[in-house]
């Protein structure tokens, strides 16, 4: 798997780059598609919040939410802890998400060097 | 005014004034600052050896720094020997310079105090050492870097996605 120790000892040339965007086909052996990922809040909406650039992700309308929630109830925010979860829990499948790109580049990174020995080998008969 | 006039008068028999001033600068050999800078550069062998007994020293070991004009007339020429470099465990008469009572002070003493420098004592380690040392950690850590710049580690991850103007992202589940 693509854990921190096999980065640093492993094979160097399938390991993905952490700062880049994945390099293959997004829709690539999914036979029945993927679906797409839904932006609720608006450009509109999140500047109207003064909603920070990094928290203008696919969990931006539970950001608006849980920070109106917060402002209404103030000081008591103890009882936003439902829209807290909810964003929070939102980030998590987010992060899963992620990790789950991380890891098909990096098998089909795999793929590719496999695929290209192969072919050398069969060029060389 | 008077009454101090008539005390020193009742002084007189003691010497007055002038009395309690001499038995002050015998004690302390001088009164002004004119009292303690050192005579004339000694020129005849006599000269030398009263120059000598004023410091405290022998005629043999006495030498004076050089008359060139940036010297200190008499003043005794005296080996370098930083506080810090002596024996912190003798039984000084000043523990705090490390200094007896008496000793001839060396010209430049102020500078080479117990908080001021010590060159005379041999370093632990010389300086070729020192750079060795300094030199050595620091090209490893600099290698290290070098080396491992284009090698790093994180966590398996690729970077967060957000929502942009003609750009698709996907989640995993089928499309139907």
């Amino acid at each position: 798997m693509g854990n921190v120790v096999a980065q640093a000892i492993g094979d160097r040339s399938t390991t993905p780059d952490y700062k880049a965007e994945p390099t293959f086909d997004p829709l690539y052996g999914f036979s029945s598609g993927r679906k797409e990922r839904v932006m609720v809040a608006t450009p509109e909406e999140m500047e109207s919040a003064k909603l920070p650039l990094k928290d203008r992700d696919y969990c931006a309308h539970k950001a608006i939410a849980y920070q109106a929630c917060r402002q209404k109830v103030w000081p008591f925010v103890y009882q936003c802890a439902h829209e807290k979860h909810d964003y929070l829990n939102c980030q998590y499948d987010d992060y899963i998400l992620r990790m789950k790109e991380h890891e098909r580049e990096r098998r089909l990174l795999e793929r590719a060097k496999r695929k290209a020995a192969k072919a050398a080998r069969e060029e060389e008969e | 005014m008077s009454a101090i006039t008539r005390s020193l008068l009742k002084l007189r028999p003691l010497g007055g004034f002038q009395g309690l001033a001499g038995t002050q600068s015998a004690r302390s050999a001088g009164n002004w600052n004119k009292d303690w800078k050192p005579g004339k550069y000694p020129v005849t062998p006599e000269e030398r050896a009263a120059a000598a007994r004023k410091y405290g020293l022998r005629p043999d070991e006495y030498e004076p720094y050089p008359d060139d004009g940036l010297g200190f007339g008499d003043y005794p020429k005296l080996p370098v020997v930083s506080a810090e470099a002596r024996d912190p465990y003798r039984d000084w008469d000043h523990p705090e310079h490390r200094r007896d009572f008496g000793e001839p002070i060396h010209a430049s003493a102020d500078m080479y105090g117990l908080d001021r420098i010590d060159d005379t004592q041999k370093p632990r380690f010389s300086l070729n050492d020192q750079a060795l040392s300094f030199f050595g950690v620091m090209a490893a850590f600099f290698a290290a870097y070098f080396y491992l710049n284009d090698n790093k580690m994180h966590w398996p991850v690729l970077p967060k996605q957000y929502p942009e103007e003609g750009k698709t992202h996907y989640t995993f589940e089928p499309a139907e």
